[in-house]
């Protein structure tokens, strides 16, 4: 199934949402892309409406409380987690960020932290680990910003490393001077007394060798 | 170049710490780890988005009943009685440093809260440790290795899971530089050092004593308490 919250929110914003239970038509504003419950909690952020907050609380309270059963096998403290998850819900509506995730991962995130809370304080240890410290703002996660394309690189590097080693030395040499010391093709040329043909020759050789060992051997 | 963290939870602890299932202490080091980690960050965000997932589509009947309707009604209640939104008092801040010594050392967001309510450090050679409040049954630290330092060849009786906040160690096993999460189980027996120029700090929990099995470090044992 491909669901709404399948896609990273950012695509939703981007992207018809394909194989959702809503028809969406092209936008004329933010909000027409959003999802049911995602509108909802935007609107009860706005306009503090009770009437489209009770259809998000008749809607999510009962499967709050289904969570809450399985999480504490306890239906009293169940209905205590979805009491304070809905005020939460119904308070920080405005806290809501509907480009950073759907509206039941945000109410999820809310019951996780609440429940954690309240395990602590019935444990007495409510001045300890609290759930700001695990969870950050408790609402979302920290924004991951340009790191996800530096991961990338580190990924990329992590799988080659390896068979850079096992390249002959002649050509290791060449390869780590001009991606380690980053030296042009010309000073390499100069600094091992070679020609500059074997260099780029040497270069070459390298790269689809590491691209062999990367992708198995070209057919 | 920032550091590339080599070493992650697995994706099972991460489910777990996501869930909020995890013990709190090892919860603790998981959330640091994500703190220098985007790549966790990201499946962390996975892993909710999925629960949410579960969440919405949870087979239940609506909300219609009496205790449904006292339940809201006591919500509006509450939220008028206290009208304007929560978390508008600015959050408390702490400092993003530990100091030790001579040493100044910058900390994760997600330990700094507890940083600052840990008991006194307590030295042995080169090895400082500092208690951060925690349940009985795990035991929370700080650990600061001085440069070229060894700590003594130990195992454990039961978990020994630290995340190494600054500077690097090396053990048996490899190398460990900040963000790098390590997990000893009771069959490891590993002597961590700290062979570089710079201090190496690290968040610590332990499930159970530690056990050292050196002559005469056995014998006298002091690092038995004090490490646990």
């Amino acid at each position: 199934m491909l669901d709404r919250c399948g896609l990273t929110s950012h695509h939703a914003q981007e992207f018809p949402q394909q194989g959702s239970s809503m028809i969406v038509q092209p936008a004329p504003s933010p909000v027409a892309n959003l999802g049911q419950w995602e509108e909802a909690l935007n609107l009860i952020a706005l306009h503090r409406d009770k009437g489209i907050y009770a259809e998000l609380f008749k809607y999510f309270a009962p499967r709050l409380r289904a969570f809450g059963i399985k999480m504490f096998g306890n239906e009293q403290q169940a209905m205590e987690m979805v009491q304070d998850t809905m005020l939460n819900v119904w308070q920080k509506a405005a806290l809501f960020d509907a480009s950073r995730g759907c509206a039941s991962t945000w109410i999820f995130t809310i019951a996780r932290n609440v429940r954690f809370d309240m395990l602590r304080k019935k444990q007495s240890r409510k001045d300890d680990i609290s759930a700001d410290d695990l969870w950050s703002d408790g609402d979302y996660p920290e924004q991951e910003g340009s790191h996800s394309q530096q991961w990338d690189l580190y990924l990329i590097a992590e799988k080659i490393a390896p068979h850079f080693h096992a390249l002959p030395p002649a050509q290791r040499l060449v390869m780590e001077k001009v991606y380690l010391d980053e030296l042009s093709h010309q000073e390499v040329s100069e600094q091992l007394s070679i020609p500059l043909g074997t260099v780029k020759s040497r270069i070459r050789l390298a790269l689809d060798r590491l691209r062999e060992a990367i992708d198995g051997p070209r057919s | 170049m920032a550091h590339a963290v080599k070493f992650h939870p697995s994706l099972s602890l991460l489910e777990q710490y996501t869930e909020g299932t995890l013990a709190a202490e090892v919860a603790l080091v998981v959330a640091a780890h994500l703190d220098f980690c985007p790549h966790c960050q990201m499946l962390r965000r996975d892993i909710e988005a999925d629960i949410g997932c579960q969440l919405e589509h949870q087979p239940a009947s609506s909300a219609d009943g009496d205790e449904w309707q006292q339940m809201m009604a006591q919500i509006f209640d509450a939220a008028s009685s206290n009208d304007t939104l929560p978390d508008q008092t600015p959050a408390q801040s702490f400092s993003a440093y530990i100091e030790q010594g001579q040493h100044r050392i910058e900390i994760p967001r997600s330990v700094q809260r507890l940083a600052a309510k840990r008991k006194k450090w307590l030295q042995l050679g080169g090895i400082a440790t500092a208690k951060l409040p925690s349940d009985g049954d795990n035991h929370l630290s700080l650990l600061l290795i001085e440069p070229n330092t060894e700590v003594p060849l130990h195992t454990h009786k039961g978990l020994e899971i630290t995340l190494v906040l600054a500077g690097e160690m090396v053990d048996e096993a490899g190398k460990y530089a900040a963000g790098d999460l390590i997990i000893n189980t009771p069959d490891h027996t590993h002597t961590p050092k700290n062979v570089s120029d710079q201090p190496c700090l690290c968040l610590s929990v332990l499930t159970a004593p530690l056990e050292f099995k050196q002559g005469l470090i056995r014998l006298l044992n002091p690092l038995q308490r004090f490490f646990y």
